[in-house]
């Protein structure tokens, strides 16, 4: 590793002129991200579910992930070496990642019924129809991300369709434990109505600024970092990627988001109940597949309170876990993927466990 | 190669300083960003800017219309209905995806239903087999030879002589 420390001013004031250098050549739009092969094997509306194959076909039983819809899904295979993807193909393990693609102005009217009663169930019962063909699996293991997670919950307490177990990374349940977002969401002063009606979905460079504002300081720690460790090319690199990722955000359907923010943010519906989404309860106390919360320790987006709420309302039995990291450090932890594998190499329960052990934190 | 006095010293008073800053004004912000007022605020231009937005679209296009153009709400509505219209094909697909696993679990049935008469047939055959190997070594017992009785006529030469009745055995062919 590249010492970050330099010897004299001179060689401070040197690096942070290769600094400038690097970064006046463009190093964010030129980043390379999403290099693991794998293949599209169907396409709804914007979305896409794409298939990782395994290093080897061990019949090890496919995992199923639901994406955000706030960034694109190659935060989960940014780089390699820093792909959560990659990590799991190479444990021999069947990939199958729903892409919510980017909406465009014609899906303002998409409702959150239409992805998690249809599209994402359509997408799970083509990845169980691959997975038959291709090393004859008869069920998948499903994993979520942030509101991906969210919307994987709400669709498999519906209906756990060919689903043996859930795991939810960072995804929030109980909304009003959400930190300043749940301070900003709030029906008195967020004016939701007048958001979707004026810009039809909800605008990525919104988005964007808010998560900015999350930390108002982000944007000059971020530099700091670079000036700290840019001396080394394999830091250069993730810090290029993260930040063409984070930068990289999508429009949210409007009614979608109507949706959501109005039951879960402003309601928080999920815990409290009294949900009817499309004529039927959402209610995840009927659920009854095992899951498991993950959450990362620095995470103030979703903080571990948000997404632990799965533990209070899951009607299966529930365990925690937390993982080092923030919101979106987690995924390019090389923790996250040997979690993923713990979890997935642990047997399914064979009666009801209504206890929800805390899983010791991920050991450093 | 070692630091020189001047230059860790000067990092590291960057560093503090630095710091300093991030602490000073993470507490500010952190007033200000969850403040009734500043949240009132930025709610209230959200909402002008979304207004606005609105005003400004309504009003491209119209003028768009006038001009006998297509608007963005005519592409918006074209875009639509492709969406509509290919959430009817994947309905169908679904539709014989499932007709396609009827058939299959009919055929699988079928094929399980041969086998299974297959082997009933096979097991008949079997016992059939057996039932008759055990009628075969009944017929084969021979039975009582009866006793020679003598007779007054002299015997007559072959050609002449009549040849008796064959007596039905019982054997079937």
């Amino acid at each position: 590793m590249v010492d970050p420390q330099p010897s004299s001013l001179l060689d401070t004031l040197q690096q942070t002129a290769d600094l400038a250098a690097w970064l006046a050549r463009d190093p964010v739009a030129r980043a390379r991200t999403g290099q693991q092969p794998h293949a599209v094997i169907h396409r709804q509306n914007k979305a896409a579910l794409r298939y990782f194959a395994p290093a080897h076909d061990r019949g090890r039983t496919p995992l199923f992930i639901s994406m955000p819809l706030i960034n694109t899904w190659n935060i989960f295979d940014l780089l390699p070496g820093r792909s959560v993807v990659g990590a799991l193909v190479q444990a021999d393990l069947p990939v199958y990642l729903l892409d919510w693609g980017r909406p465009g102005p014609e899906d303002q009217a998409v409702r959150l019924a239409d992805l998690v009663d249809d599209l994402l169930p359509r997408a799970a019962d083509r990845a169980l129809r691959h997975a038959r063909q291709h090393g004859g699996a008869q069920a998948l293991d499903a994993l979520g991300y942030c509101v991906g997670g969210t919307f994987l919950a709400i669709a498999l307490a519906r209906d756990p369709g060919p689903f043996q177990r859930m795991g939810l990374l960072a995804a929030p349940i109980d909304f009003h434990a959400s930190g300043r977002l749940s301070t900003w969401a709030r029906p008195e002063t967020f004016p939701l109505d007048d958001i979707i009606d004026g810009f039809g979905n909800f605008p990525r460079a919104l988005m964007r600024g808010s998560f900015a504002m999350l930390r108002p300081t982000g944007q000059v720690a971020k530099y700091k970092g670079l000036l700290d460790r840019g001396q080394d090319p394999a830091f250069r690199s993730l810090w290029a990627a993260m930040e063409q990722w984070n930068t990289d955000n999508v429009d949210f359907p409007g009614e979608t988001y109507r949706e959501y923010l109005r039951r879960c943010y402003f309601d928080n519906a999920l815990v409290a109940g009294g949900w009817s989404l499309a004529g039927s309860p959402v209610d995840l106390g009927a659920a009854r597949l095992p899951a498991m919360a993950l959450a990362a320790e620095s995470d103030h987006i979703c903080p571990p309170a948000a997404a632990f709420g799965l533990a209070r309302t899951w009607g299966g039995p529930v365990q925690t876990r937390l993982i080092p990291g923030g919101h979106v450090g987690v995924c390019v932890s090389p923790r996250l993927p040997r979690a993923l594998l713990d979890w997935l190499d642990t047997p399914l329960p064979t009666g009801d466990v209504h206890d929800s052990p805390h899983l010791a934190p991920d050991p450093a | 190669m070692a630091q020189s006095d001047g230059s860790a010293d000067f990092r590291k008073l960057g560093d503090q300083m630095y710091q300093q800053w991030e602490q000073a004004m993470t507490t500010w912000w952190d007033q200000v960003l969850e403040s009734p007022d500043f949240l009132k605020a930025s709610g209230e231009n959200l909402s002008q800017m979304a207004q606005a937005r609105k005003k400004y679209e309504t009003a491209v296009d119209e003028g768009l219309g006038q001009l006998h153009l297509p608007t963005r709400g005519d592409l918006v509505r074209v875009a639509r209905i492709a969406t509509l219209l290919e959430e009817r094909l994947l309905q169908v697909e679904d539709t014989m995806l499932a007709m396609r696993d009827q058939v299959e679990s009919l055929e699988r049935e079928t094929v399980q239903a041969r086998i299974e008469a297959a082997e009933a047939r096979l097991e008949l055959r079997e016992r059939l087999a057996e039932l008759q190997a055990r009628l075969d070594a009944v017929g084969t017992v021979p039975a009582p030879v009866p006793a020679p009785t003598v007779s007054a006529a002299p015997p007559r030469s072959p050609a002449a002589r009549p040849r008796a009745p064959r007596k039905p055995t019982g054997r079937s062919e």
